[in-house]
Order: C-alpha cells, then sequence, then structure tokens
C-alpha cells in the first residue's frame, strides 16, 4: 500500500503538473486573440487579422497538448484514488460533471473552427466562436478550482451514515470563498504566462530586425497586459489568498513561511533555508513585522508557528512547500518590476531600442510557468496530509486493488509519452515562431512564403 | 430518480461509441481508401473539426458517472486499470495525430502520423469493445464490493475471465468491424470522388461481416450471461433496441446500394445505438455484474449519489445538455455537406 500511495502520487503531481503547462498559456492567451480579432473586425487592418492567426495556430497546438494531457487527469480520481472518489464522488463528481458538460462541449465544438475555419464561419461568427472557446476555458478552469476548493476548504457537505460525504448545498459548494479567491489569482497568472510569450516573441522578432509592425504590436499589448496581470495576480487576489490560507489552514501558512515558533511582530522570510529536524530557517534575511501585517492587518499580531500544531496535521514536505511559495512570490516581484521598466521604455518611445531589456523580455517567458507550477505546489503540499482538509487523509485514498507495480508502469509510460509529446510541442511551436505572423491567410493557408 | 440518471449515464455512452465510433472507423480505413496524400488528408477532413466534441462525450460520461454513480466509478475505473491507461495513451496518440499531423508539409512527417493515427484508431476501437464486452460479461467482484482483474489469461473459453479473454476479444473484434462499417458509411456522406467510391465499396463489404460477427457474439453472449436475453422481455426498452437494430440495418443496406447517403448513415447510428440501448435495458439495475455470485453484483439502486446531488444535478444537466446542442449546431451549419478540400484541409507548410 505504501508503494501504491508513493507512486500513485507521484504520477498526480506529474500529470498535472506537465498538464497546466498548456491550459495556462491559452487560458491566458484566448483573450488576446479575442482582442486582435475583434480590433480587425472592427479596423479591418490586416496587422490584426494576421496577428490572431499566427497566435491562433500556437494556440491550436497548446490546446491539443492540453486536451490530451487533461483527459487522463479525470480518469485518475477513478483509477488511482478509487476510495477517494468513493468518499467524496457525490460533491466533486458534479463540478467535474459539470466541467465536461458545460466548458468541454463548449470548447470542443468550437476550437477546430476556430484554428481553421475562419473562410467556413465568416468574420462575425469566427470571433464568436474565439469568444466561445475562451469562455469554455475559463469556465472550465472555474469548475476545476471549485474541486480543488472543496479539498483545501470543504463547504456545502454533511457527512452521511453511510460513510460518505453527502452534497447539502450546491451554491455553497459552488460559491466557496476559497474557490472565488484561488480563481481570480490563478486567471491573472495565466494572463502573466500568455502576456509574457506574447511579449517574448515580440522581443525576438525586433531583436532579429523581422516583421517590425507585428514585434512592435507583440511588445504593446504583451506588456501593457503584463503589467496589469503581474499587479493583479500580487494584489489584490495573492494578498487576498494568503490571508484566506492564514484564516483556514494556519499550520500550511507557517510552513510555507518557515516559521516554526509561535510569536507577535513575526518577521517575513525573503531568503532562507529551512532546517526542519532542528527547527530553524539557516541564513535567514527577513522584513521585521511583515508576516504578522501581511496575514492580519497588525504588526504586532499573533502569527502561529508549526509548534502551535500536532506533528500529524504538520505538511508532509515542508521544506518544498517553503521553497515553491518562495519561488512563486520571488519571481512575482520580479514580474512586476520588469514590466514596468518596459512600460516606461516603451511610453518614452525607446524599447525597440532597449536591446539588453529585449534580451530579458525574450528570455523571461519560462519564468511565469516555473512561477504558477510552483504556486500550485505551495495549494497542495500546503493541503497535505490531506485530501480533503481535516476531513479525508491522503493515505486513506488510494486504489485499494491497484498494487505499486501497475503504478509504476503506467508511470513511466506516462513520462516516455510526455516526453516525446514535449519535444514535438517545442519543434512545433518553434516552427510558428520561426515562420512567424506572414501571409496567413483565412484558412490559415499561406499565401506567400517570405524569406 | 436513478432510473433517471441510469439513463442519463447509458445515453451519453450511446452519444460516445455513435460519435466517437464513426471517427474511429473513418480513420482505421483511412489508409485503404486514401491513395494519395490529398485523399488520405480528406478522410481527416471529413472527421471534421468536431472529432474533440465527440470525444467530450466520454469525458462528460466519465464525469456524469462520477457524480451519479461514484462507487461505480471507483470500482470500475481501479479494477480496469491498465487497460484504462492504454485507453487514454490511446487517445493521445488519436489527437496528436490529427492535430500535429496536419501541420507540417513532408512526406515523411506525414507518414509517421498517418501510422500512429490509424494504429491508435484501432487500439480504441478494439480497447472501447473489449471494455463493452467486460460490463455485458460482468467482472470477477468479490463480498467487498471490487475487483482486480489480469489485463490477459489464456483465453481458454473455460480459464479465467481477464480484462482481454475469448469473450471480449470476440466483443472487440465485432466492435473494431462495426465502428469500420460505421465509418465507410461517414466516409461515403461526407466525401466525394475515389475516396467516397472505395468507401462505399468497402462499405458494403464490411457490413457484411458485422452481420457474421452479430450472430457470432449473440450466441457467444448466451453462453457467457444467459440471465441477458430472458431480462428482455421484462423490459419494453430493450423491445425498441431491437427494433434500431434491425431498421439499422436495413437502412444500412437499402442505403449502401440505393446510393442514399444519409440513410445509410442514419442505418448505421441506429444499429450502434439499438444494440447498446437493448444491452443498456437487458441489464438494469445491474451496473456491473459479479461472475463470482450474483449477490455481489453492483446495482443502481444501491450504488448511486446519495442525498441530494441527483436531484440538484437534475437541474444543471439538461441547461448543458441543450448548451451542447446548440453550439454543435452552430458547427454543423457551416460544415454541412460534403467535405471542401481547399477550406477543410490543414493547411501546412
Amino acid at each position: 500500500m505504501e508503494d501504491t500511495i508513493f507512486w500513485s502520487r507521484l504520477q498526480f503531481a506529474f500529470t498535472i503538473t506537465y498538464h497546466y503547462l498548456f491550459p495556462q498559456l491559452t487560458m491566458g492567451l484566448a483573450w488576446i486573440i479575442v482582442f486582435f480579432k475583434w480590433r480587425h473586425l472592427k479596423t479591418g487592418r490586416e496587422l490584426y487579422g494576421n496577428a490572431a492567426r499566427f497566435w491562433a495556430r500556437i494556440f491550436g497546438i497548446n490546446f491539443a497538448v492540453g486536451v490530451v494531457t487533461g483527459i487522463p487527469m479525470e480518469f485518475q480520481f477513478g483509477t488511482n484514488w478509487a476510495e477517494f472518489s468513493r468518499f467524496s464522488g457525490n460533491i466533486i463528481g458534479q463540478t467535474l460533471a459539470m466541467e465536461g458538460m458545460f466548458a468541454f462541449f463548449l470548447e470542443s465544438a468550437l476550437i477546430g473552427a476556430v484554428v481553421w475555419g475562419e473562410k467556413r464561419l465568416g468574420p462575425r461568427n469566427h470571433f464568436l466562436a474565439t469568444v466561445g472557446v475562451a469562455l469554455g476555458s475559463w469556465l472550465s478552469g472555474y469548475f476545476i478550482l471549485t474541486t480543488n476548493a472543496f479539498m483545501q476548504h470543504p463547504v456545502g457537505y454533511s457527512m452521511g451514515t453511510d460513510g460518505v460525504l453527502h452534497l447539502e448545498s450546491l451554491s455553497e459548494f459552488l460559491l466557496n470563498p476559497w474557490a472565488f479567491v484561488v480563481f481570480l489569482h490563478n486567471q491573472c497568472a495565466a494572463v502573466v504566462t500568455g502576456s509574457f510569450v506574447v511579449a517574448a516573441v515580440g522581443a525576438f522578432y525586433t531583436l532579429r530586425g523581422k516583421h517590425p509592425e507585428q514585434a512592435r504590436l507583440f511588445l504593446k499589448v504583451g506588456t501593457i497586459v503584463g503589467l496589469a496581470a503581474s499587479l493583479l495576480v500580487a494584489f489584490p487576489t495573492g494578498d487576498q489568498q494568503a490571508k484566506i490560507v492564514a484564516k483556514h489552514q494556519p499550520v500550511t501558512l507557517a510552513a510555507m513561511e518557515g516559521h516554526f515558533h509561535t510569536g507577535t511582530g513575526v518577521q517575513l522570510n525573503i531568503i532562507g533555508q529551512p532546517d526542519v529536524d532542528n527547527q530553524r530557517l539557516d541564513n535567514a534575511i527577513y522584513v521585521p513585522d511583515a508576516l504578522s501585517f501581511l496575514a492580519f492587518g497588525h504588526f504586532n499580531s499573533s502569527v502561529q508557528g508549526l509548534d502551535a500544531f500536532p506533528k500529524d496535521t504538520w505538511p508532509t514536505n515542508i521544506a518544498l512547500l517553503y521553497y515553491s511559495f518562495h519561488i512563486m512570490a520571488g519571481l512575482g516581484t520580479m514580474f512586476i518590476l520588469l514590466m514596468i521598466l518596459a512600460n516606461i521604455q516603451r511610453w518614452r518611445g525607446r524599447l525597440e531600442q532597449s536591446r539588453g531589456l529585449l534580451w530579458v523580455l525574450m528570455l523571461f517567458f519560462p519564468f511565469p510557468y516555473i512561477a504558477t507550477t510552483a504556486g500550485w505546489m505551495t495549494a497542495e503540499l500546503g493541503r497535505q496530509p490531506w485530501l480533503i482538509y481535516n476531513l479525508f487523509r491522503t493515505t486513506q485514498g488510494v486504489s485499494e486493488v491497484v498494487n505499486g507495480g501497475n503504478v509504476l508502469f503506467t508511470l513511466m509510460g506516462f513520462t516516455g509519452l510526455y516526453f516525446v509529446l514535449g519535444v514535438l510541442f517545442l519543434f512545433m511551436v518553434g516552427r510558428e515562431i520561426a515562420h512567424g505572423p506572414q501571409g496567413i491567410s483565412a484558412t490559415g493557408k499561406l499565401e506567400v512564403s517570405h524569406d | 430518480m436513478i432510473e433517471i440518471w441510469y439513463a442519463i449515464v447509458a445515453f451519453m455512452l450511446v452519444m460516445f461509441v455513435v460519435l466517437d465510433g464513426m471517427d474511429l472507423g473513418a480513420g482505421m480505413l483511412q489508409p485503404l481508401v486514401g491513395k494519395t496524400e490529398a485523399e488520405r488528408r480528406l478522410v481527416i477532413a471529413a472527421i471534421g473539426p468536431l472529432w474533440s466534441w465527440h470525444e467530450v462525450w466520454l469525458v462528460s460520461f466519465g464525469g456524469t458517472l462520477f457524480a451519479a454513480f461514484p462507487n461505480i466509478l471507483a470500482v470500475s475505473f481501479s479494477g480496469f486499470y491498465l487497460a484504462l491507461f492504454l485507453l487514454l495513451w490511446g487517445l493521445v496518440g488519436r489527437g496528436i495525430s490529427i492535430e500535429f499531423g496536419g501541420h507540417v508539409k513532408d512526406p515523411l512527417w506525414r507518414t509517421g502520423w498517418n501510422f500512429a493515427f490509424v494504429g491508435s484508431n484501432i487500439l480504441l476501437a478494439i480497447l472501447i469493445g473489449a471494455a463493452l464486452g467486460n460490463v455485458v460479461r460482468g467482472v470477477p467482484l468479490d463480498a467487498s464490493g471490487k475487483f482486480a482483474m489480469a489485463f490477459f489469461t489464456n483465453f481458454s473459453p473455460f480459464g479465467n475471465v481477464g480484462i482481454l479473454d475469448w469473450f471480449t476479444v470476440s466483443v472487440a473484434v465485432f466492435t473494431l468491424v462495426t465502428f469500420a462499417a460505421h465509418g465507410a458509411n461517414a466516409l461515403v456522406l461526407k466525401t466525394e470522388g475515389p475516396v467516397r467510391e472505395r468507401s462505399l465499396r468497402l462499405g458494403k463489404l464490411l457490413w457484411k461481416a458485422v452481420i457474421v460477427l452479430l450472430v457470432i457474439v449473440t450466441v457467444e453472449t448466451w453462453q457467457v450471461r444467459p440471465e441477458l436475453f430472458s431480462g428482455m422481455k421484462h423490459h419494453p426498452l430493450a423491445w425498441l433496441g431491437l427494433v434500431l437494430v434491425f431498421g439499422g440495418l436495413l437502412a444500412v443496406f437499402t442505403g449502401l446500394s440505393g446510393q442514399r447517403e444519409a440513410r445509410a448513415m442514419l442505418g448505421s447510428c441506429m444499429f450502434i445505438a439499438g444494440l447498446m440501448i437493448a444491452g443498456a435495458s437487458a441489464v438494469f439495475p445491474i451496473m456491473l455484474h459479479s461472475t463470482l455470485a450474483p449477490e455481489h453484483s453492483l446495482s443502481a439502486y444501491q450504488n448511486a449519489a446519495a442525498g441530494k446531488g441527483l436531484a440538484i444535478a437534475l437541474v444543471w444537466w439538461p441547461v448543458a445538455l441543450i448548451g451542447s446542442v446548440v453550439y454543435s449546431l452552430f458547427i454543423y451549419k457551416h460544415y454541412s455537406g460534403k467535405v471542401k478540400p481547399l477550406e477543410d484541409t490543414q493547411s501546412p507548410y
């Protein structure tokens, strides 16, 4: 059973982390494509039409990988976490079914037409289809985040006499305050990823001296949206997220911060290495009293340390949780600084000449992916040792009839398959970027071959 | 209430098998009906912009099963562990070969992806068939209400049951051929020229094979699960299913010989849906039959979601279904009629 738990956790962690690399771009990029298409519809300028088609092709590649890596996620609830499914299916079955019924049907019906069907649909309907896909992807995000929010902060349920959870109130479950906060935080982060990728491609073309008009557009949209989203992801959404963790999972907050001993006027650790055995943080660089203020609004508020909680409720991997949180927060701060700088240069009309800054913008696109991954690791490692917070432990949830060897087999299968998928994905997107946003006709066909 | 949810879950599975069976079948026939690369791309264009929507019926079936019968999902998904992952990997192969194969205009790239495409279609059809076979035959549920099964056994009619055994493999072969025949009808409807001619010829042949296999599988099922046939007497819906099966076959044969494409297409949808409706009605209320002892079987009545969940879901589910149909009609409207090679084949460079 130990083996099954270990490999099942690793398999879920690996497949969900890999999967989420793709939806975060499509959710962020979707609205940027909608914007290009809207400008195209209004102005009729091919600058916008080509921009929309170029990004729609990249969107399509991402979407395809997102779909095929997403289906295994839903199935793993039943295959690997059968006891969890049995225990909570009355509740989370609702949102997983809703995700399919409301969101996936919408997205899947329209995606083919969005990527390949501009001519079949005509400009207005094609615009509508693009809006539909964008809506569908955000809706899907909401349902899955509600599912996760129930695991983080269960509401709207009762414990049945049959030993499983029963749904009491759908509205309470769907309007879980945790889901609301995490949705805003997560969607802003997806827009950060989308806008940084758009800006990076703009910077690349500018540095190469190619597609100057498109490059200027991408830089402009990428940096404006990037600044707004980077700010929103920190404040108010990130701030609210931290407060809700402080309120409902105080032990998680303590572990995220490497805060071992309860006290007042607690410092906010910026850098340092947690030594869990000796309950201290090595080489700490910190801001005095700041954690008290951020968590509870007063510089002298008392913040519980890990020592205030029984050890069997501590997150199981405190060091990794601590680093995940600090990497996310540190990168988030850098995003804001970089985007402020880029926007200042752009307002001064100097961005296209600032080659150093363009290099940074071009090379920075992986970091939003790292930040969102670290953010999700914070949420999920922070939830441990529970599958459903304070109700159901991770060790209780695994399938009893599946042995560890079978899980290792499928985990290795996924590793190989996803490696191949990753190589193909990079090749395909690389080709699109190398080709550039020129001369893509309404059917997606290329009329003229450039350079 | 529980009857309604049983019907909804069955409906979603029927929709998936009918719609995606068409795509899988057409995909399998790609090398046989498409002799040039342009013709092979035409097959993919005929599967069209909605293959992903078809696949979502499986995902939504899974979600709906989860909401309505969580324990059935938990028991069957963990019990069919390896087979389900093969199915998932097959879906990855199919989806990626459709989406990536079209992007690059290079003969080697195309050949590779066509191969992956056909291979994953065949794998998926076999696995879906085997899964249906397992549900029909039953699984070794014990007193704990769970089962774990070997992926395959020695294939002897007297040996232990496996996910793949003599019975489920023959159901899988039947499914494979039926999907191919169903896909041929779709290609006749959606294409013109040589692809259509070849699909028509193949279709006529395949449908004859379907009849032969139908007889064989029916006799085998009689051996494996006799109460399925006695159960039909008490379920009027099973009779409706049988009417659909025979009416569908009639429509297919008259449609194909009389060049009435739409009738043949409708007929093959009726045939597949009819078989599944008959099966689902005959086994009701047993959702998972135990091969070890009938009292270990899992019934819809004991395994439906408890509490208010089912009543609540009955409010939102129809709304979502209407939405889904509206989106697909919006797309069907734009893509009605024959595939247009210039507009509908993906544009590589």
